[in-house]
């Protein structure tokens, strides 16, 4: 799920602690938005904004908090919808349904545990790439 | 590019594959989710009941009940339904209605009986209940209407009485929403047919019903919750239409009068 590697030049402190702030950004987030899925992504949106003029390395890890909860977002949506439609409308709790939350639980406890371990990570001076969500930032950010 | 697209296509693999997995434990028995549930609706049910009973008065006469019954038990028996489940009261009030109640009481007013011409009439209205309750339309329509957390805390014994009339009301004077009561109405068509009774009257009793509506607007309950009343006995016809039905109940019978004379009494 998540790689370290080095990063193409040594950052300075500075950067370290921005590029660690923008997972612990999202983690705040995580923690004031339940149940609401939009909130953490629209916070990690309002801090990358906020650093796209930033050095490659901050950028870089604003991006892949971006795309990290991103990724989560139409999971977490259709678990939203889907339990207010159960408790607004006639639809029932099934079988399925709680297999579906227990589900978007384990991979975004999977997603929490990633980020806290990234936010510690990042700050220590360590390049950490997730699956899927570093290749993509990649691919986004670019080196000016 | 083409890496990422195989850990994309991957990681949702994985997902479903988890859901799948997840899915085939028997979550709702594990849980107890349809136990507490079941727990919830029968306390509600016979909370609601009591509270009603106490405000009105129950009719016990043999020579109404059996009738009636007897009517129910067709109904349940030709469409597998458990006559023992479900709970028929007859109130006497001047009221033209009939409600379903959590915990399948079905609730019948003395005026309604009096209102319908015929038995297919009396056997439409009570079938148009009894779909509500197999579809579990009534604790679907209290969840919506006034909150789960309050359900429960009246469950529990913490519901007001206020709160509790509030939602009988809600119950047995207001409609569902379009769709469940064109759905409970279609149900009812299926289960008269099943029963051999002619589902005809029962739209005519709608369609004379909401004429009535005008003059009598406190009175006629059941129509005057339900104001597409024509436009779903449009709907009725034109399910039945081009089939042909027994027509005993469907007649005015001495059965029936004898019926409607005892509620006099």
């Amino acid at each position: 799920m998540i790689a370290t590697t080095n990063f193409r030049y040594e950052p300075s402190e500075h950067e370290l602690e921005k590029a660690s702030n923008s997972y612990v950004m999202s983690l705040i987030a995580i923690m004031g938005g339940l149940p609401l899925p939009i909130i953490n992504l629209i916070a990690t949106l309002v801090f990358y904004l906020g650093n796209r003029k930033g050095t490659y390395f901050v950028r870089w890890h604003c991006t892949q908090a971006l795309l990290s909860q991103l990724f989560l977002l139409p999971f977490n949506s259709v678990g939203f919808w889907w339990t207010i439609s159960i408790i607004f409308t006639s639809e029932n709790i099934t079988n399925n349904y709680i297999a579906y939350i227990l589900t978007i639980f384990i991979f975004n406890l999977v997603e929490f545990v990633g980020t806290i371990y990234t936010a510690i990570a990042t700050r220590k001076g360590t390049h950490v790439e997730w699956w899927v969500v570093g290749g993509l930032t990649h691919l986004i950010c670019k080196d000016k | 590019m083409k890496k990422i697209l195989i850990e994309m296509v991957l990681t949702v693999a994985i997902i479903a594959a988890v859901w799948f997995g997840l899915s085939k434990v028997d979550w709702m028995k594990l849980l107890n989710v349809e136990q507490t549930t079941q727990n919830t609706e029968e306390k509600i049910g016979d909370l609601f009941w009591k509270m009603l009973n106490n405000t009105e008065s129950e009719i016990t006469s043999d020579s109404i009940v059996v009738p009636v019954d007897s009517m129910l038990t067709r109904i349940c028996t030709a469409n597998s339904i458990d006559r023992n489940k479900v709970k028929l009261h007859l109130l006497r009030k001047d009221e033209i209605n009939a409600f379903a109640l959590p915990n399948n009481h079905l609730v019948v007013y003395s005026g309604l009986i009096k209102g319908c011409e015929n038995e297919a009439e009396l056997c439409g209205v009570m079938s148009h209940e009894l779909a509500h309750i197999e579809k579990n339309h009534v604790m679907n329509k209290l969840v919506k209407e006034i909150g789960l957390s309050v359900l429960i805390s009246m469950s529990t014994g913490n519901g007001n009485a206020e709160t509790i009339k509030a939602a009988i009301k809600q119950l047995s004077s207001s409609a569902y929403d379009r769709k469940l009561e064109t759905d409970a109405d279609l149900t009812a068509v299926d289960y008269l047919i099943e029963a051999g009774i002619d589902p005809e009257p029962f739209a005519n009793f709608m369609y004379r019903l909401s004429d009535e509506t005008q003059n009598l607007p406190h009175q006629i309950f059941w129509i005057s919750t339900h104001p597409e009343s024509k436009e779903r006995a449009e709907k009725i016809i034109e399910r039945i239409k081009g089939k042909s039905f027994p027509k005993e109940e469907a007649k005015d019978s001495l059965r029936f009068e004898q019926l409607k004379e005892s509620l006099e009494n």
